[in-house]
């Protein structure tokens, strides 16, 4: 039983080592820090100000803010697979390989790593945005932190997956801006539902099941802008969420073992 | 004792090539093994299969009775690698590299605090710890790649080519330090393409070439195996007698003679340590005049040569 516990904290603890690692090196990119800080506040002072007083939703400003903070993390936590590439050009890839961690280890540590980091670096401007914004209910809002850390995690496990299956740093690039282009635009980080559904049926079908949508009305919800939310009860989105999270990361470890182990990855 | 590294039919094959074809090598508890080769012979590619970075396509490896293919998570925990290319992040610094390393291996707080700064001070790195990678000579970035082994203290250490580009007082001290880890019972793995480094840190050297294992004995031994590859030039004071001549050709261990000079023989033999002595005593007893002896023993790139057909340079451009 002894064995068994110390035997749990050892993994424990190299789990933890694996994330610390890749906190610490996203925020060793400065200036990449330093300038989506820069593209978060021009987005809220200037497109979200001027924005909203050419669209005719009601309190748009505070919606748009509540939907830029996701597509921030979204963005944040998808960076996790360009450090990837980055790791197999320096050949720092194989030296993770080398390591006395397990590839569950690993790739769970990474996935959480690339969520939590994201969701550091999400926190102060999510502070501007509830500056903006104001909380009505902080229980709310503790679920709608909770949720939207899963979807941090979840975003950087599909970013990791993604990266090992595609094998291009280049064609990775295209398919993030793609993928960028259908998931947070056919969901409601920008636009209330009601609008995408006006626009065409199916892009209300996609958005009312895309984790973007559900993450950034669950931020709404929890930071009490609850006019154009897609959904009544919130138990729903959150149960989108972690199947999201659940998902990627089983994936993630699958693909990480079959494609990087047996040497696919060269 | 059994080996603490067993390799079957070790084989690793991308598309066409065969990187590795059946290698069959075992590596005793303790000893510092050199793998010895040019570039593309294979050395690499067999570290990576043992460290569980590449499976093998074909035959297995046992480490530390663990098979590679079954138990990766367990030999993994056993060993410690120094790849050939250091594995650094352009963003990182030498600290957060080795620190972090020696966390994930499962050093305790005080224990890595102690050990990172012996080891950085030792390379002459600590000045350096808290400067970006990008700004380290190429140098500097090795010294950083093989601190991570030494600071882990691996039951087994893979290092490759430890001392490239690295100066000639840079290479003494890491020589020591892998001499000093295998005192504290480390085994080793030194793949490398010099050979003055595998002559002498190496208990045994591996040859390999073209992905197989050619041969792999003590490096004594090894250059003992090239039949008359010992040299001895013998000058008289007067020109030697056939008797003399004759005297010499009896000894077991002389293959050729030559007279290369009026009163100068060169003789071609094994084993130079032992019958070199008999040689003196017998030209001794003849009362014959000996004004100087000079004795070569085949190097390691001989021994290349003589299981290949080719020097390690020639090799060397034929593996690119």
């Amino acid at each position: 039983m002894k064995r068994r516990r110390k035997r749990e904290a050892k993994t424990t603890r190299k789990l933890l080592y694996v994330v610390e690692r890749d906190v610490r090196l996203f925020f060793q990119y400065k200036v990449m820090v330093i300038m989506r800080a820069i593209w978060f506040v021009s987005q809220i002072a200037f497109f979200g100000l001027i924005a909203s007083r050419m669209v005719a939703v009601e309190d748009y400003f505070r919606y748009y803010v509540g939907g830029l903070s996701i597509m921030t993390l979204y963005s944040a936590a998808i960076f996790i697979g360009f450090d990837i590439y980055e790791e197999a050009e320096h050949g720092v890839f194989e030296y993770l390989l080398s390591l006395p961690v397990t590839r569950r280890q690993l790739v769970l540590g990474r996935s959480i790593g690339g969520g939590l980091r994201a969701f550091i670096y999400v926190g102060p401007l999510v502070c501007i945005s509830l500056y903006v914004i104001g909380i009505v209910n902080p229980l709310n809002f503790l679920l709608a932190l909770f949720s939207l850390f899963l979807f941090a995690f979840g975003v950087s496990g599909m970013s990791i997956t993604l990266a090992v299956v595609i094998k291009s740093s280049d064609r990775f690039d295209i398919l993030m801006g793609v993928l960028d282009a259908l998931i947070v635009r056919l969901s409601t980080a920008m636009y209330p539902l009601s609008f995408v559904k006006e626009a065409n049926p199916l892009y209300g079908w996609i958005a009312n099941f895309n984790p973007v949508t559900f993450a950034a009305d669950l931020f709404r919800w929890g930071a009490g802008i609850e006019a154009a939310l897609s959904f009544e009860n919130p138990l729903l989105p959150f149960l989108g969420i972690v199947m999201f999270f659940a998902f990627f990361t089983f994936l993630g470890i699958i693909l990480y073992d079959k494609t990087i182990e047996g040497g696919g990855w060269r | 004792m059994p080996p603490i590294i067993r390799t079957e039919n070790l084989t690793k094959r991308f598309g066409n090539f065969t990187a590795v074809d059946h290698l069959n090598l075992e590596v005793n508890e303790g000893e510092i093994l050199g793998l010895l080769g040019p570039n593309g012979a294979g050395k690499t590619t067999t570290i990576l299969m043992l460290a569980t970075v590449i499976r093998p396509t074909e035959g297995t490896a046992y480490v530390g009775g663990y098979d590679v293919r079954k138990n990766p998570d367990k030999v993994r925990e056993l060993l410690g690698v120094a790849f050939q290319e250091p594995k650094l992040l352009w963003v990182s610094t030498p600290w957060d590299v080795v620190n972090w390393h020696a966390k994930v291996c499962g050093l305790s707080t005080q224990e890595r605090k102690r050990r990172v700064r012996e080891v950085l001070e030792a390379l002459d790195m600590w000045d350096y710890r808290h400067r970006s990678v990008h700004a380290l000579s190429g140098g500097m970035r090795k010294r950083v790649e093989i601190a991570k082994v030494l600071i882990q203290r691996p039951k087994i250490a893979i290092v490759d080519e430890p001392t490239a580009q690295i100066d000639i007082v840079g290479k003494h001290k890491i020589w020591r330090m892998l001499r000093e880890l295998r005192e504290e019972g480390t085994t080793i793995i030194l793949a490398t393409n010099e050979l003055y480094e595998a002559d002498v840190l190496s208990d045994r050297v591996g040859i390999m070439h073209r992905g197989k294992l050619l041969v792999c004995d003590t490096p004594q031994k090894l250059k003992d195996s090239i039949v008359g590859g010992d040299i001895v030039e013998i000058q008289f004071e007067s020109d030697p007698s056939p008797k003399i001549v004759e005297e010499l050709e009896h000894f077991r261990e002389v293959v050729k003679i030559i007279k290369t000079k009026a009163s100068t023989l060169r003789l071609y033999l094994n084993r130079v340590e032992e019958v070199v002595p008999k040689i003196m005593s017998t030209l001794m007893k003849e009362g014959v005049a000996v004004s100087s002896i000079r004795m070569s023993e085949p190097s390691l790139d001989d021994v290349f040569a003589h299981y290949t057909g080719l020097t390690l340079e020639e090799a060397q451009k034929e593996g690119g």
